[in-house]
């Protein structure tokens, strides 16, 4: 309850923060809106060129992405660490979060919000209505919250992975960025996992599962029974890996050395 | 109950050390040369409800690293703290609730956002109620004199007006322990004078526990009584500041300024043969008698030299802490204490 409170009055911070620079604001949302119109542009072109690809046929391919769209925006909007390493460990910003009565881990994440990342869920959902409506799938009842609960736990899965890797700064203090490496594994989840090979696939769904966030949930919107498992896993999977992750970061955080002054 | 207890506390760092050349970096990817460096070494002390320390040493002697560990953010190597009857780093976010921290040279208010906004969010954050917050707020707010600041936002501020809104917002939930790293750092007389003022109230009032850490001795000789004195990690001396200056002080200087010219010859002549050494600054022509801290003695030393020549001005000069210290530390240890 104390969390939820405290996640709100973040929010309207952040809010008056950003309220603050009008200017900064107004730039900063139509350049997202752009840059999501261009992403928009390049998935038709790019998969234009494509008939089938490992039984899966074009649209359902766009409407995969478009999915993974989502749970990705809702990642970006509430794990925006990518700067962990370099603003909390080498400048020493975690002391200050230390001193302050709530979980290290939560308030990192509210400090570093980034709600305007949620419009890319507009593109994503935008897509998916748009390869959906050629495909001709039909919307039941219970889709939007089945929906929900998928986008929740492709967005946790991906979220333990990322703080996981962010946890590696505890032990090593070089001032490596594995960040990148984050970014290029993540690419593969938007894809049939089925077009890789077995040892890719064991790793994109039980070490690294990234095929949560896109291709399994996205499979069961599709009819693809043969999926239905494995959609049905994706909020299991998205709680056990931000536990652990919450878990690392919790062994992790006694590792933590400080920056020198 | 005492508000900190420590007990053997032992910190240790890995220091990596990379070899030299192109052919040491291949080398270091392989092996890395590391030795273990304890950066406080087995310290004990504590302190009880309503004191005034401060903790000192050299840059680098583990002061930071103390506090750091007494205020949960560092985890120990070996030994045993209690800090408001608690384990800072087991039961940190309990335990942090019971304490304040200013880190002079860090913020712990939100860069982009006013001062109030930083205040309103931290009330929050440690479940302070409105009449809380109005009645002890509203004193230090009139106290620390930041009332105008508080709709500014931080990045606007002045150090000094920054410092001001730091300590005033480590005491939002009014703790009975405040940790304060080198709090005037940077600042004017003025500013300094009013955070001291600031403090010693405070302490008064609430009876707050207060551990300072400062490179400026004016501080502790203004707040402190007691001061722990920290050298390579160990403690090297903890106790009274005037007992320090009556033990350790070697002596006082009497300063000599002559309306008529008079050469060093002369004046040694005049104290032959009583314990006193002569020297003269050239510059300014102050001829300096260093002697022992003996009333009599001095008092002969004066009418002597008085009755011998004209004098312009005449002072006398007590060892000033910062000697002390400063012998201390070339000597390693405090012998008396």
């Amino acid at each position: 309850m104390f969390y939820l409170t405290m996640f709100f009055q973040y929010i309207s911070q952040y809010a008056k923060t950003r309220l603050q620079y009008r200017a900064d604001l107004f730039v900063e949302f139509l350049s997202d809106l752009m840059s999501q119109a261009i992403n928009l542009v390049f998935i038709l072109v790019v998969f234009g060129h494509t008939k089938l690809l490992g039984g899966w046929s074009r649209d359902e391919i766009i409407f995969i992405y478009g999915f993974f769209l989502v749970p990705y925006a809702v990642f970006s909007a509430f794990f925006n660490i990518w700067n962990f390493n370099e603003r909390y460990i080498v400048k020493g910003e975690l002391d200050r979060i230390l001193t302050r009565p709530i979980h290290s881990l939560f308030q990192i994440i509210l400090e570093q919000i980034e709600l305007e990342s949620l419009l890319g869920a507009v593109t994503g959902i935008t897509v998916m209505v748009y390869a959906g409506s050629r495909l001709g799938l039909e919307v039941t009842w219970y889709d939007p919250f089945l929906f929900f609960i998928f986008v929740i736990g492709g967005a946790l899965v991906y979220g333990g992975i990322f703080v996981m890797l962010a946890c590696i700064s505890f032990w090593a203090d070089a001032r490596t960025s594995i960040m990148p490496m984050m970014y290029n594994i993540s690419n593969y989840g938007r894809y049939p996992v089925n077009i890789y090979n077995k040892l890719i696939r064991f790793v994109l769904t039980w070490i690294l599962p990234f095929a949560f966030v896109g291709v399994y949930p996205a499979s069961f919107f599709l009819g693809k029974t043969e999926w239905y498992w494995y959609a049905f896993l994706t909020p299991l999977i998205g709680v056990v890996f931000f536990s652990l992750s919450i878990v690392l970061w919790n062994h992790g955080i006694k590792k933590y050395r400080g920056a020198g002054n | 109950m005492n508000a900190i207890e420590v007990k053997n506390l032992r910190k240790e760092f890995k220091a990596y050390s990379s070899r030299s050349g192109l052919k040491g970096a291949f080398r270091d990817l392989f092996t890395r040369n590391y030795k273990v460096v304890p950066a406080v070494n087995n310290i004990s002390f504590s302190v009880s409800q309503g004191e005034m320390v401060g903790y000192i040493g050299e840059n680098g002697a583990g002061k930071s690293t103390t506090i750091k560990m007494l205020t949960g953010i560092l985890t120990p190597t070996s030994g045993d703290i209690r800090v408001n009857g608690m384990n800072p780093h087991k039961e940190r976010e309990k335990f942090v609730r019971t304490i304040g921290v200013v880190f002079g040279q860090r913020s712990q208010l939100w860069w982009d956002i006013a001062v109030q906004e930083s205040f309103r969010l931290l009330k929050k954050v440690y479940k302070v109620t409105d009449e809380q917050y109005d009645d002890h707020m509203q004193h230090v707010i009139k106290t620390l004199d930041i009332e105008p600041l508080l709709d500014k936002p931080v990045r606007k501020l002045s150090l000094g007006q920054r410092m001001r809104c730091e300590l005033a917002a480590a005491l939002i939930h009014n703790p009975p322990l405040l940790f304060l790293d080198e709090p005037t750092i940077g600042l004017d007389v003025l500013v300094k004078l009013k955070i001291r003022e600031f403090l010693k109230e405070i302490n008064q009032k609430y009876n707050t526990t207060i551990l300072l850490t400062t490179h400026d001795l004016s501080d502790i000789e203004a707040l402190c009584e007691r001061v722990i004195m920290l050298d390579e990690g160990k403690v090297i001396y903890d106790g009274a500041l005037h007992h320090l200056k009556e033990n350790l002080a070697d002596g006082k200087e009497l300063h000599f300024q002559f309306l008529e010219q008079v050469d060093l010859p002369a004046v040694k002549k005049l104290t032959s043969g009583m314990p006193v050494k002569w020297d003269l600054d050239e510059k300014e022509q102050v001829f300096i008698a260093n002697l022992e801290n003996d009333d009599l003695l001095i008092s002969q030393v004066i009418a002597i030299v008085v009755a011998a020549f004209k004098i312009k001005d005449i002072k006398i000069n007590e060892t000033s802490t910062e000697e002390i210290i400063r012998n201390i530390y070339e000597k390693g240890a405090v012998e008396v204490g």
